[in-house]
């Protein structure tokens, strides 16, 4: 036997393979049927908060707003621990992680700071279905050039999944909170419970 | 903008209908991988149904800058790999196709018209594992860097799977000319 003949076999086998398989007719009907009968896919979380939309709200509910706007963000700028979120006397400032941070805020909306410890890497970011797992769009920052990466967002009160990111390709569910079932996208993800009494 | 990205926007602002031109795009392919995949058209079926209603409850998880494909066939390859790992703990075997793979010709030439009952035999001899890698590779036709990007699974181990895949088969390449 030589290794041409090998070589023939195993391309005999994937050109067979590769021929196309004929399915049910009613298949792809029946896909269709499914998807219609589920509830339309909602574009991403950060989408829908820079959406443009209009509010009614009484003057009283104004203020009130208004008010807790300038709360959130000045409690916000507590939990924001790196250099960045430091005035030049130490203090705190309120420096939104985000730029959305002052956007999104209501009763059902909490500021949350996640902590992620990867000496090594040059770039982490926090992604989930809060930011549609963009990669790009939350960015952690190193604190105090440790070891230790930080960033602050604000959630919607619920459960969320997510995981971080480093260096762009490695996602790494977060080893101190409760661990998703695989989602089938391949990676598991961490869960965080977002409820209204407090942020963390 | 491509036309997948096109798509998928209009589906995301309200037109269900959308999904079907992708639907349409990818079924055929995503048909042939799940056949070879799981040996039937029963479970094929299911996989790809389970596949594609994933896929649209998360398209807002999608990202443009991504090959809907490569983002399609990531769900796909793990629909099959549940599939395949509940029916294992079923002990379910192919039974519906094993009279016609019995009848099979194991011949080395002059296959005609039952090669397809005889490739789809072949991989299932296959570890699923290997299989799947072999299917990726040879089948799909895609790079060891697109097949790592899409199991998760390091591109050196990826190619020791393939290659062992190929040593499965020139095996039993051996055994069919011994014989």
């Amino acid at each position: 036997m030589t290794e041409s003949d090998d070589q023939t076999y195993v391309e005999w086998i994937a050109r067979e393979a590769r021929r196309p398989v004929v399915m049910g007719p009613a298949a792809r009907t029946r896909i269709m049927d499914a998807v219609r009968a589920e509830p339309a896919p909602r574009r991403r979380f950060w989408h829908r908060l820079i959406e443009p939309r209009l509010i009614s709200a009484s003057p009283i509910a104004s203020l009130a707003l208004a008010a807790g706007l300038v709360g959130i963000g000045v409690f916000g700028g507590t939990f924001v621990n790196n250099r960045d979120g430091l005035t030049s006397t130490g203090l705190p400032q309120a420096v939104p992680a985000l730029p959305i941070a002052r956007v999104p805020v209501s009763d059902t909306v909490k500021v949350m700071t996640f902590r992620f410890i990867a000496p090594q890497a040059a770039k982490v970011s926090l992604v989930g279905d809060f930011n549609g797992w963009s990669v790009d769009e939350t960015p952690m920052t190193r604190v105090d050039n440790g070891g230790v990466w930080s960033v602050t967002v604000p959630l919607s009160v619920g459960r969320h999944l997510y995981s971080f990111v480093v260096d762009s390709q490695d996602w790494i569910a977060d080893p101190r909170a409760p661990v998703a079932p695989d989602d089938g996208f391949g990676h598991a993800n961490s869960v965080v419970l977002v409820s209204r009494g407090s942020s963390s | 903008m491509s036309d997948d990205a096109a798509d998928v926007q209009r589906v995301l602002g309200g037109d269900v209908d959308a999904y079907a031109a992708l639907v349409d795009r990818y079924y055929d392919r995503c048909a042939r991988f799940a056949v070879r995949m799981l040996g039937n058209r029963d479970d094929a079926e299911d996989a790809l149904q389970a596949t594609f209603l994933r896929a649209y409850k998360a398209l807002n998880r999608y990202q443009e800058r991504d090959r809907f494909s490569a983002w399609l066939y990531r769900i796909l390859v793990n629909q099959c790999r549940s599939l395949a790992a509940r029916r294992a703990h079923r002990e379910r075997v192919f039974v519906r196709e094993e009279a016609l793979l019995l009848n099979a010709p194991d011949r080395a030439v002059g296959w005609t018209g039952e090669d397809e009952e005889f490739v789809q035999r072949v991989l299932a001899e296959l570890e699923p594992l290997l299989r799947e890698a072999f299917l990726l590779k040879y089948i799909e036709e895609l790079s060891y860097e697109e097949m790592s990007a899409l199991t998760g699974v390091g591109v050196s181990a990826l190619k020791m799977r393939v290659k062992r895949a190929c040593d499965r088969l020139r095996e039993r390449w051996e055994r069919i000319k011994d014989d």
